[in-house]
């Protein structure tokens, strides 16, 4: 009996042994055998086969899609009067597509002219007209698009979009027509400089009115769809992936070359990660968690590409909470972050520590300049600022939760701040993490004390970051941030019409908002991270419009290399 | 018999009823709706969305228009995309159970292997080397075990694939084996089927063992009859019957699929429908697919309790 069970210990000890061996010598290696491909040659077109992989997306319906990764696909199908591209000096600007030059403006009449001679992929002119359909659509109550609101009041504020969604006015109402086939006249309640920017997002993209009224809301099936932008939809497989081939009548250039184009849907980022290495997928999102392993991998490592996004993660404070009210206290709150230190330990370096609310790749981009010394780490400042405010060495300070997303990056994230907190300050925080849902229920209805959270762009300009999330009673303004100065600043901007002098008014807001800390702490600027194979080509990347897919915001310049 | 599976099926009726309004209720009663969102909607959108989808009505109404749509057989749109329940949940089923089949053969055979094996071979060294495997099997997690397949088999040596299912995703490739890939199917299929077969191992041994011990046995073997003979038609289908208690509801799990493998392989099945339904607040997929398990459990249990009857000639059903 006792040999048996020797036998059986050394079985067992062997086996983990064997497996231990086997899974940590080495990294992971793709499975492909790619050579290092001469530059710019692109691959016969048989050999254009490209697989990406994306989260599953929702529509492919440009005017009711709410989410990156529908987004992602229709940047794909679709096409704008106008799109966001990078100049000469990566810098993002508003070039036109459709349209054939800048707006003529008039006052708050945009008169755009399309190009001549568009078509849709069945060969039907693509015309004014169905710029007209598109954006009535947006505005219709029956559609109840996410988005309507970037055409609505604070932002595009197209006449009568507002009183049509809300039933209180129709369609006809709308200031949108079509003079003739290639004129489109727009009237907006006042102009806006930041037009041909909102006119390139996916909520005014068109699609075609006899096939949306005859298949409903089939018409996005591969068998029916219609699009005018360089791909089109052969196939669909719900909870699997999506297919696209290049559309013969696409406009612009450049002409696509990837013949097949499969976008698989999967959530888990580390799974993702995992088909990247078998040379299942040809790029991929990946978690920050597996940064050391793909940085102490020669080969992963020369297949990593980081892009800065426009998301700004802070720690959201209500305002209206008893302590939380007193601005020494956020500041002591704030000035106990080594931001650093937290981006290192729970993201490993993948994002940039941050004291400002205006990110990195839009205009009016301060950085941590104006404000380091002010709100930034600084632990004898965050004492200081605690006793001032009347709990000296955290005597007396209530117990505040924070409230995280149950997952184990973002529990790591509570803990670290919990941490700090606790050793700076010496006060008692409670985690409490929960679903996503739940975590956002609390956020929208304001029962939060502590909340990590933070705000991505939907397009490159700083009136985005800011109205709406800081104006007394905004939308999205759910700390109860209420600042006579930063109203001011606000509505100026609003107002204005020089975008200089607009920019100015942003960045004024931006200070007080950080300087204060009216609602929120800065503490990261995200980025996207991806692994690409050096088989792509094409892939410009830019974090200002980038979502899902590494350079998808032109699907059209991806290519696979001749090997 | 027959009129006892009548029974049965009719009893499902209530049971379905209970179970719809129960999954109602809670739905209802989690914090967050399909809308909720961190970047807040507007409320007049969310007011538009709602009354597209009809869930600004009383949770009453809601709750027997509900009923009403399930009567004829309409079990919704998922918020999704607006696809049809049924349709999401016959696709996503169509993969789980392919899936769970071949799990479910392979642990049977595994599992009955080696625990026929292991009581044949008491005590030997067969005997320790296959409750080695057995326990191992048992403890270990299944997703734990899917990442030691995937970096081992995958990643470093690329035997096998990772992504999705190498069977047929829809009914239209069903007939197309030359679509099938099959080194997509076999690291899901070993991660689901060990715990089962581990289990069914044990279970068949300790029976197995409990059988070879009696004396109807001893009998057999007096009267001469060849020991294959004595094992497999006197031993084998009595200690069957406690190993048929396991596999009914071990069917029904595998069958209604593993979230944790169909999201670790991306598998395109019912079980990872499900708990994305739920997290998403998609109220009529999370309402079809509770049902749905609903009946799965019960008919599952309705053919383990037929079999028993087939099984073992005491268990009489009827009166």
């Amino acid at each position: 009996m006792g040999e048996k069970k020797l036998g059986f210990l050394v079985l067992t000890a062997l086996t983990a042994i064997l497996t231990f061996a086997v899974v940590a010598c080495g990294g992971g290696e793709k499975k492909t055998s790619v050579e290092t491909p001469s530059a710019g040659g692109a691959a016969p077109p048989e050999q254009q086969v490209l697989v990406a992989q994306s989260a599953e997306p929702e529509f492919f319906d440009p005017h009711r899609s709410n989410f990156e990764q529908d987004i992602a696909v229709e940047r794909a199908l679709f096409r704008g009067l106008y799109q966001l591209e990078l100049d000469s000096n990566d810098n993002v600007v508003a070039m036109p597509a459709m349209a054939a030059g800048e707006p003529q403006v008039s006052g708050n009449v945009y008169t755009i002219k399309l190009k001549d001679g568009l078509t849709w992929s069945d060969g039907k002119p693509l015309t004014a007209g169905d710029f007209e359909y598109s954006l009535k659509r947006e505005c219709s109550p029956d559609v109840a698009g996410p988005y309507q609101y970037v055409l609505g009041a604070g932002m595009l504020d197209l006449a009568g979009c507002d009183a049509y969604f809300n039933g209180e006015g129709t369609a006809d109402d709308v200031g949108v027509k079509a003079i003739d086939d290639t004129t489109l006249e727009m009237t907006l309640k006042a102009p806006k400089p930041t037009f041909t920017t909102i006119m390139s997002l996916w909520a005014t993209f068109p699609v075609r009115q006899d096939i949306v009224e005859k298949f409903g809301d089939k018409w996005t099936d591969p068998a029916n769809i219609v699009v005018n932008g360089p791909y089109t939809l052969t196939e669909f497989v719900a909870k699997d992936h999506v297919t696209l081939a290049p559309n013969p009548n696409w406009a612009l250039e450049p002409k696509p070359l990837i013949q097949k184009l499969t976008v698989k849907f999967i959530d888990d980022q580390e799974v993702a990660f995992r088909a990247f290495q078998t040379g299942e997928l040809d790029m991929t999102n990946i978690p920050a968690t597996e940064i050391p392993t793909i940085q102490n991998d020669p080969n992963l490592k020369s297949q990593y590409l980081q892009i800065g996004s426009l998301r700004i993660w802070s720690i959201e404070m209500q305002l209206n909470n008893e302590v939380l009210k007193n601005e020494k206290v956020r500041l002591a709150l704030s000035r106990a972050i080594d931001r650093e230190s937290l981006v290192k330990v729970v993201y490993n370096d993948a994002y940039l520590p941050a004291t400002y609310w205006l990110v990195k790749g839009i205009p009016g981009f301060q950085g941590n300049g104006p404000f380091e010394n002010i709100i930034g780490f600084d632990e004898a400042a965050a004492k200081q600022a605690l006793a001032d405010a009347g709990y000296p060495n955290g005597q007396g300070f209530p117990k505040l939760t924070i409230t995280v997303t149950d997952n184990p990056v973002r529990k790591a994230e509570g803990e670290f701040l919990q941490q700090a907190w606790k050793q700076i300050l010496n006060i008692d925080t409670e985690i409490q993490a929960v679903d996503a849902k739940t975590r956002s229920s609390t956020f929208n209805s304001r029962e939060f004390e502590l909340f990590p959270g933070g705000w991505q762009n939907d397009y490159p300009d700083p009136e985005n970051s800011l109205i709406g999330l800081f104006d007394t009673g905004g939308g999205n303004n759910k700390y109860d941030c209420s600042d006579a100065d930063i109203d001011a600043k606000l509505s100026a901007a609003g107002a204005e019409t020089d975008n200089t002098k607009r920019i100015q008014d942003l960045k004024d807001a931006e200070t007080l908002i950080v300087t204060r800390l009216c609602g929120a702490a800065p503490i990261w600027q995200g980025a996207f991270l991806y692994l690409v194979d050096p088989k792509v080509g094409g892939v410009r990347a830019n974090g200002a419009i980038d979502a899902s897919m590494p350079g998808n915001w032109c699907p059209e310049c991806w290519f696979i290399k001749a090997q | 018999m027959t009129s006892y599976i009548i029974r049965r099926i009719l009893q499902l009726i209530p049971v379905l009823w209970a179970v719809a309004t129960i999954t109602f209720i809670l739905m209802h009663m989690v914090p967050g709706g399909p809308f909720t969102q961190d970047k807040a909607l507007p409320a007049n959108i969310v007011a538009a969305l709602n009354r597209r989808y009809n869930l600004d009505e009383p949770l009453w109404k809601q709750y027997l228009l509900y009923l009403w749509n399930l009567l004829h057989g309409d079990l919704g749109l998922s918020f999704r995309g607006d696809r049809d329940v049924s349709q999401l949940i016959r696709d996503g089923f169509f993969v789980t159970a392919q899936l769970g089949v071949l799990a479910f053969i392979v642990a049977a055979v595994v599992g009955l292997g080696l625990g026929i094996f292991s009581a044949l071979n008491q005590n030997g060294v067969l005997d320790y080397v296959g409750v080695f495997f057995a326990t191992v099997g048992a403890a270990l997690p299944n997703f734990v075990m899917a990442s030691f397949l995937i970096i081992i088999f995958a990643v470093k040596l690329g035997w096998f694939q990772v992504l999705g299912w190498g069977g047929p995703i829809q009914f239209s490739q069903a007939l197309d084996p030359s679509a099938w890939e099959w080194k997509k199917m076999v690291l899901p299929v070993i991660a689901v089927s060990t715990l089962p077969a581990a289990y069914i191992a044990r279970v068949t041994r300790a029976s197995m063992l409990e059988v070879l011990n009696q004396d109807y046995m001893r009998t057999a073997r007096a009267k001469g009859l060849a020991n294959l003979t004595v094992i497999g038609r006197h031993g084998l289908k009595n200690a069957l019957i406690p190993v048929l208690t396991v596999m009914g509801p071990i069917a029904a799990v595998l069958v209604t699929g593993s979230f944790i493998i169909e999201t670790v392989f991306a598998i395109p099945g019912v079980g990872r429908a499900f708990v994305d339904a739920v997290a998403r607040r998609d109220y009529a997929m999370i309402m079809g697919s509770t049902l749905f398990y609903a009946v799965i459990v019960a008919v599952a249990n309705l053919v383990v309790d037929v079999l028993y009857a087939a099984v073992d000639p005491r268990i009489r059903y009827g009166r």
